[in-house]
Order: structure tokens, then C-alpha cells, then sequence
């Protein structure tokens, strides 16, 4: 069982209240390693200087949206095997299946709850310590 | 002493759009006017100057909306005001030029807790932390608010209700059910 402490993880999205949200999501799940960035652009920056086991991206975000970033990260070697989770709203059933068709790992539907985002991540990676 | 109107009447017939809770709703249509009644429940209208484009959305946090690093009704209220910004982005708002408005938040019956005030303190800080300023806000009080929102010129106009005279699911209002953990319906495996 991988331990949720050992997974690097990389959260994206444009709000600062839905980022610390999510980060505190994470540190109760057990992360610690949790990076943040803005856009999709930064995070692809970011990505390729430091890789991250995980990226949990909104789908709407200025300059480059989660599936861009989902389709920039699938398309560059060194970080395209990097798990990739979508944030989406209620109402993107279409957005989902574009996302898996490039390759998205999981998705997680706003509002999300704590337990619910475990799940979508244990999914990926197994049941976490 | 002329006293000018700073928001002349709007061209042609008001096209009324009422927002109610757990909605969203965003415009830039001179002949729009949004409506909605608020107790507990937090409106904000949101609107980008420049283009006139225009949003209000209409929410209450189920509880502890106080709590800012986390907690489901934070998340459900980040949420609320997430699909208002980004309907507003959407049709062409920027967002480094959105400006806030925010009603209601009342206290319309006695209770332990004073949750519209935690809606309002969520709203306030919500906007605060995301760097959009609110130019006016009407929050508290014991009264209910039926409030009007121009979306393209950005005039609201507030009416207090007193509370008997309110609707009965703007005096109790329910906080809408949060999802459950693994809610979608796209099935990936």
C-alpha cells in the first residue's frame, strides 16, 4: 500500500480559496509533498522543472485550462506517465469524456468531500497508508 | 439641486430573471434584471465594469462557514462562488476587473448559531482572499431582502422584508445536500 506522505502532488487551479482547499483536503488524506500552481501554464512549468506524482487540475483556468494541461503533460516524456486527476462541476459529463480520452486518470466532482477525493485518488494509486 | 441618477433607467422592458438557491446566473443584456429573496442565504452579484457583463449566484452554507481551511460548507460555498466566476469569465468578464456586491446574511430566527453571519464572514473573506473588491454590501440585520441586480449598468436596488411578510423557505431555509463521496456519473473503469 503506497503511503500518501511519499506521493508528490501538484494542485491547479485559479482560485486561491479552492487551492488551500484542496491542499487542506490533502494533508488530511496525509500528503505532505503539495505544491500549487495558478494556471495550467505555471503548472506545466512547474512539472517539467520538478516532477510530481500527482496532478489534481481544474478544468477552467486563464491562459491554459486542465485539459490542455492534461494533453501538454501526456505529450512530454518526462512527465507524461505523472497521475492526473480533474476537478470538474456537476455539469461537465462531456469535458469527463474528452479527459479520458487524453488520458485523465480519475476525475472528482465539485463539491468535493475529503472522503470523496480519497477514494478518487486511491483509485489511481491503491489504498493509501 | 438636480439629483442626477447614476443609473438611468434601463433601455426597453426589464427581462426579470429570478436566481434561487444553489443557482447562478450571469448576463450583460442592458434589459436584464436578476431578482431574487434572501434570509440566511449570502447573493453576491459580481460584475466585470468595462464590459458590463454581469452574475449573481444565491447560496447558504449548511454550517461552520467560518472555518477557512476547509470543512464541506467552505468547500460548498468556494464552489458557489467558483461557477459564478467562471460563467462571468466565460462570457468575456476578466477577472482582474471584477467588483462585488454582497446581500443578505440575515438572522431570521433564534437560534445557537447565527448562521447568516457566517455566510456573510465566508462571502467577505472569500472575495478578500481572492482579491475582489466589494464596492458595497448590505449583510445582517433581522430583515429578509428582496434584491434586484442589473447586471449590465451594476445597480441593485434592496428591499427589507420583514420576516413574517417572507416566504417560508427564505425564513428556514435548507442548506442544499452536500454530494456524496463519490458522486459523477461518468464511469472511467
Amino acid at each position: 500500500m503506497p503511503q500518501a506522505s511519499s506521493i508528490s502532488v501538484l494542485v491547479v487551479d485559479d482560485q486561491l480559496t479552492m487551492r488551500a482547499l484542496i491542499r487542506n483536503a490533502l494533508q488530511q488524506i496525509g500528503f505532505k509533498d503539495i505544491r500549487e500552481a495558478p494556471d495550467g501554464e505555471e503548472a506545466l512549468k512547474n512539472l517539467l522543472a520538478k516532477p510530481a506524482n500527482l496532478v489534481i487540475s481544474d478544468f477552467n483556468m486563464p491562459k491554459m485550462d486542465g485539459l490542455a494541461l492534461l494533453r501538454a503533460v501526456r505529450s512530454h516524456p518526462p512527465i507524461r506517465q505523472t497521475a492526473f486527476v480533474m476537478l470538474t462541476g456537476r455539469a461537465d459529463r462531456e469535458l469527463v469524456q474528452r479527459a479520458v480520452q487524453f488520458g485523465v486518470n480519475n476525475y472528482c466532482v465539485k463539491p468535493f468531500t475529503v472522503q470523496g477525493l480519497k477514494e478518487k485518488i486511491e483509485q489511481v494509486f491503491g489504498q493509501l497508508t | 439641486m438636480i439629483n442626477r441618477d447614476p443609473y438611468p433607467e434601463e433601455a426597453g422592458p426589464a427581462v426579470k430573471v429570478h436566481v434561487t438557491q444553489g443557482e447562478s446566473h450571469v448576463s450583460s443584456d442592458p434589459n436584464v434584471v436578476m431578482t431574487t429573496v434572501l434570509g440566511s442565504c449570502i447573493a453576491a452579484c459580481l460584475r466585470d465594469p468595462t464590459t458590463g457583463i454581469g452574475g449573481m449566484n444565491h447560496f447558504l452554507l449548511p454550517d461552520a462557514g467560518d472555518r477557512k481551511d476547509g470543512g464541506d460548507a467552505v468547500r460548498y460555498g468556494a464552489y458557489a462562488m467558483e461557477l459564478l466566476i467562471n460563467g462571468l469569465l466565460k462570457k468575456g468578464a476578466r477577472r482582474d476587473r471584477l467588483e462585488a456586491k454582497i446581500f443578505g446574511g440575515g438572522k431570521l430566527f433564534d437560534g445557537l448559531s447565527d448562521v447568516g453571519a457566517s455566510n456573510a464572514a465566508f462571502a467577505e473573506r472569500f472575495l478578500r482572499d481572492e482579491g475582489i473588491p466589494i464596492v458595497s454590501s448590505s449583510t445582517g440585520g433581522l430583515s429578509a431582502r428582496r434584491v434586484e441586480f442589473w447586471p449590465a449598468s451594476g445597480r441593485v436596488r434592496q428591499r427589507l422584508v420583514a420576516v413574517d411578510n417572507a416566504p417560508a423557505d427564505v425564513r428556514r431555509p435548507m442548506p442544499a445536500p452536500m454530494p456524496a463521496a463519490s458522486s459523477g456519473d461518468v464511469d472511467l473503469f
